[in-house]
This record gives C-alpha cells, sequence and structure tokens, in this order.
C-alpha cells in the first residue's frame, strides 16, 4: 500500500507516492530527478549515495524513503546557490585542490564533507588530518589517493 | 525487495503491533543499516512485516538518561549519539570507543545500540563494549511487561537472541560502581584486515577500574568475533583484580592473555583463520601491559 510522504528536499517542499520498500536514492533520483546522487554499491559500503538528512550525512541506499517524512533532504544539488550558480565553499575547495577525477564518488563526498564541516563547526571542533580521514571513512574514490580530497577538507578548516 | 510496515508512534501502538503480529515474517527495523541487506537477500514465500521503529518518540527508547543508579541508553540511541554524549565519554568510554569504530560516519548515524545488539552478531562493536561493562537488557513484552536480563544471557548465539517473538529491547542499563577516586583504563581494540568500514577479525573491549595506588579493582573484558557470541571473560578480569596495573610484568601479562584466549573458540572463515585469531587474541591482550 502506498504511503504519501511530505519533506524538504533543497528547501523546496515536496510530496511522493511510496511503497515501505522503497529507498531514498531511488525516490531522489527517479521521482523527483536528482541524478547527482550516485549509486554504488547500494549496500552502505563506498558513500556515493551520500545526503544530509537534518543536517547528518547518511548513506540514501539504506534510507527507507517513508522515514524521510518530514525530514529536511540535501543533495548535491542543494549546495548550488544564487542566481549565478556559485558552488559551495566545500565545491570550492575540492575544485581549488583538484580534488576530483572520473567524479563519480565526488558528490557523495562534498556530501559527506559538507555534513562533517558543519558539525565539527557546531561543536566548535578543529578536526586533524586523522580526524579527518575518519570523517571520510565511508566514501571511496578509487582515483585520487585521497590526499587532495584531504587537503581540500584541511584548507576549509584552516580559512575557518 | 517487498515488505509491508507498520509504524507505531507510541509505545502502546508498539505493543499492540507486537500482540498482533508474531511469526518468522515480522522484523523490527530501527536503523535499517543491516536490515534492508538482510530483506534485499530474503527469498520466502510469506511478505516480511516491518515494524518500524523511525517515529517512536518515547524516550525509554530514544534518550540516555543518567542517574545515581547507573546509565541507561535506549535501544534507538544511535552510535553517533554515544559518541558525543559526555557522560559516556567519562564513565562509559569503553562504549565511546566501540561506537565510534562501529562503520562508518554515515552508519554511524543511523546504526542503533539495539540494533547492534539484536543482530547478535559474534563480531558486534557496540555489543563487545555494552558485554564489558556488564550491561542489562531491558526487555519490554506485547503485555506490557518489563524484564531484565544480562546482556550475556540476551546473546545466544549466532544471530540469536534470548528476545521472544511478542517481545522487544526498550534500553539497556549499566549500574554505576560505586567506588572513590577510581579512574578508568579502557580500550576498543578492533583487528580487521582495514581500519575503516570493518568487520572486526578479532575484538577486545576492556574497562577497568583503578583507584589511587593504581590497584585494579574490577575489570570488565570481553571479546568479540572468537566464538558464537561476543562473552565475558571473568577469569581473566578476576585475575586482574588488586594486581597494581604499572607493575605486571611480563609473566602476569601471559598468564593474563592465555587466561582470555582459553575462552575462546574461533572458527576459521572467510575472514581468518581460528589460528590466526587466537594469536591475535593472546597478543592484544598482552599489548594491554605494554603501554
Amino acid at each position: 500500500m502506498k504511503k504519501t510522504i511530505k519533506f524538504s528536499i533543497n528547501g523546496t517542499k515536496v510530496q511522493q507516492e511510496v511503497l515501505p520498500a522503497y529507498l531514498l536514492i531511488d525516490v531522489i533520483r527517479d521521482g523527483l530527478g536528482l541524478r547527482g546522487t550516485k549509486p554504488g554499491c547500494l549496500e552502505g559500503e563506498c558513500g556515493a549515495c551520500t545526503v544530509l538528512i537534518d543536517g547528518l550525512a547518511v548513506n540514501s541506499c539504506l534510507y527507507l524513503a517513508v522515514n524521510a517524512d518530514g525530514k529536511e533532504v540535501t543533495t548535491i544539488e542543494g549546495l548550488i546557490s544564487g542566481p549565478d550558480f556559485s558552488l559551495d565553499p566545500v565545491q570550492q575547495a575540492m575544485v581549488d585542490f583538484g580534488a576530483v577525477q572520473c567524479g563519480f564518488c565526488t558528490s557523495g563526498m562534498v556530501m559527506s564533507i559538507k555534513g562533517f564541516y558543519d558539525e565539527c563547526v557546531s561543536a566548535q571542533i578543529q578536526p586533524n588530518r586523522e580526524q579527518i580521514k575518519k570523517g571520510l571513512e565511508g566514501n571511496l574514490c578509487r582515483c585520487t589517493g585521497y590526499k587532495k580530497i584531504i587537503d581540500a577538507v584541511e584548507s576549509l578548516f584552516e580559512e575557518a | 525487495m517487498n515488505f509491508e510496515m507498520i509504524t507505531p508512534r507510541t509505545t502502546g501502538e508498539l505493543l499492540q503491533a507486537l500482540a498482533n503480529n508474531q511469526g518468522s515474517r515480522v522484523r523490527i527495523g530501527a536503523g535499517y543499516t543491516d536490515l534492508i541487506l538482510e530483506l534485499k537477500g530474503l527469498k520466502c514465500e510469506e511478505t516480511p512485516l516491518v515494524i518500524n521503529l523511525a517515529d517512536l518518540t518515547d524516550p525509554k527508547f530514544t534518550h540516555i538518561e543518567k542517574t545515581d543508579a547507573g546509565i541507561r541508553l535506549g535501544a534507538l540511541v544511535t552510535a553517533g549519539k554515544v559518541i558525543i554524549d559526555a557522560s559516556i565519554q567519562t564513565e562509559l568510554p569503553v562504549l565511546c570507543k566501540a561506537a565510534s569504530e562501529l562503520g562508518s560516519r554515515q552508519l554511524r548515524h543511523r546504526a542503533t545500540l539495539g540494533g547492534n545488539l539484536c543482530t547478535a552478531s559474534p563480531a558486534g562493536d557496540i555489543a563487545a563494549a555494552l558485554v564489558a561493562l556488564e550491561a542489562r537488557c531491558e526487555i519490554l513484552s506485547a503485555d506490557g511487561t518489563l524484564r531484565t536480563l544480562a546482556l550475556t544471557d540476551f546473546l545466544v548465539g549466532v544471530r540469536k537472541t534470548a528476545l521472544r517473538q511478542d517481545e522487544v529491547l526498550q534500553s539497556v542499563f549499566i549500574p554505576t560502581r560505586k567506588s572513590i577516586n577510581k579512574h578508568l583504563l579502557s580500550d576498543f581494540l578492533k583487528v580487521g584486515t582495514r581500519r575503516s568500514m570493518e568487520i572486526a577479525v578479532v575484538s577486545l573491549a576492556y574497562q577497568f577500574e583503578l583507584d589511587a595506588e593504581e590497584i585494579i579493582r574490577h575489570a570488565g573484558i570481553a571479546i568479540g568475533s572468537v566464538a558464537p557470541t561476543v562473552k565475558f571473560v571473568s577469569a581473566a578480569g578476576e585475575f586482574l583484580v588488586g594486581k597494581k596495573f604499572s607493575s605486571i610484568g611480563a609473566v602476569a601479562a601471559d598468564k593474563f592473555a592465555a587466561m582470555v584466549c582459553a575462552e575462546a573458540t574461533p572458527i576459521s572463515d572467510i575472514r581468518a583463520s581460528a589460528w590466526y585469531r587466537r594469536e591475535v587474541l593472546y597478543n592484544i591482550s598482552r599489548g594491554i601491559f605494554d603501554k
């Protein structure tokens, strides 16, 4: 039996008809047409599908769509702002440090970094390099070797 | 993947759901980090029914409560909440460390303490810490009665718990140990083939209470992935009680490690051989005293 869920996606209120077994990643990609969120392993291992729910990074492949009812969901598309499509500081740092190669992991990686950065800022934590690596342990990247990604994250905290 | 779902909002509705729905097709969903994968792989004739606890707001299930008697953690408390809780950081550091070693940041935001226990994996990270802390499970039955059971009795086998079909794990309780001038020494050691997103090949959780003279007054120790369940190793813990931590030398450390290993009954599987697990357990147990 389908259920109507209402939630906010990137600041816009939406409504979807979902079955209990629908996964959030499918509702985001196929129901709402936002294809920036990537399906990778579909078992919570790779992090490509990471989105923020009420500000916390989660794997959208392991999140039931019905449980998004009433929540605020942020995807990679929600990080761009303004009429000139300005990049979020996290995205800008990834560009500046050349931390993107094939790009498949990038949206999930950026969402993880965004969630991690916001949580650190609100808890007033200045993470060291090891803590940054630990914060991103749920995101696999097969191209970069991670160094440039971690450099990009470090730069965010240096500026702050 | 296909299943039906009931989403209770109150404990009353949950008890009703438990009373009306029993049998092998019923599963309880909390953080879903394991359950979705299980439901995806399920090939059964009957459509599974998930009792979805996501909307349950009863603080007995969702909160961390500290009283003079001890700390009570609701079954729906996530690993992420455990890590940032000030009273757990100071009083139950072994639990804090184990929760931070679980999965990834994304999974820790969703994975619940109750899920980690009810999955009853011999490799459960949170389970190992809670066994070391001698936690008690508080189990709610469909008729509204609450029973408590030592966690070591709750975990009965690989993926098997003592929960009956009309029961749900509400919370765990860790009694405060009354002692003066205590300081804690603890760690959760998890050995796997890599450092992140790993299922333990061997794990060791311990929390020692030391008095002002560094004498060990209590030692709670648990081992994971070396038996059908996480195990509490009481003999090795009792061996340490009364000894001064800094004066435990090579002979005593060897004896301690041998006593820990005596409680292990590891198997060989895809992740490691029984021999390797035993060697690793010996070395990490002994290593506690190398610091």
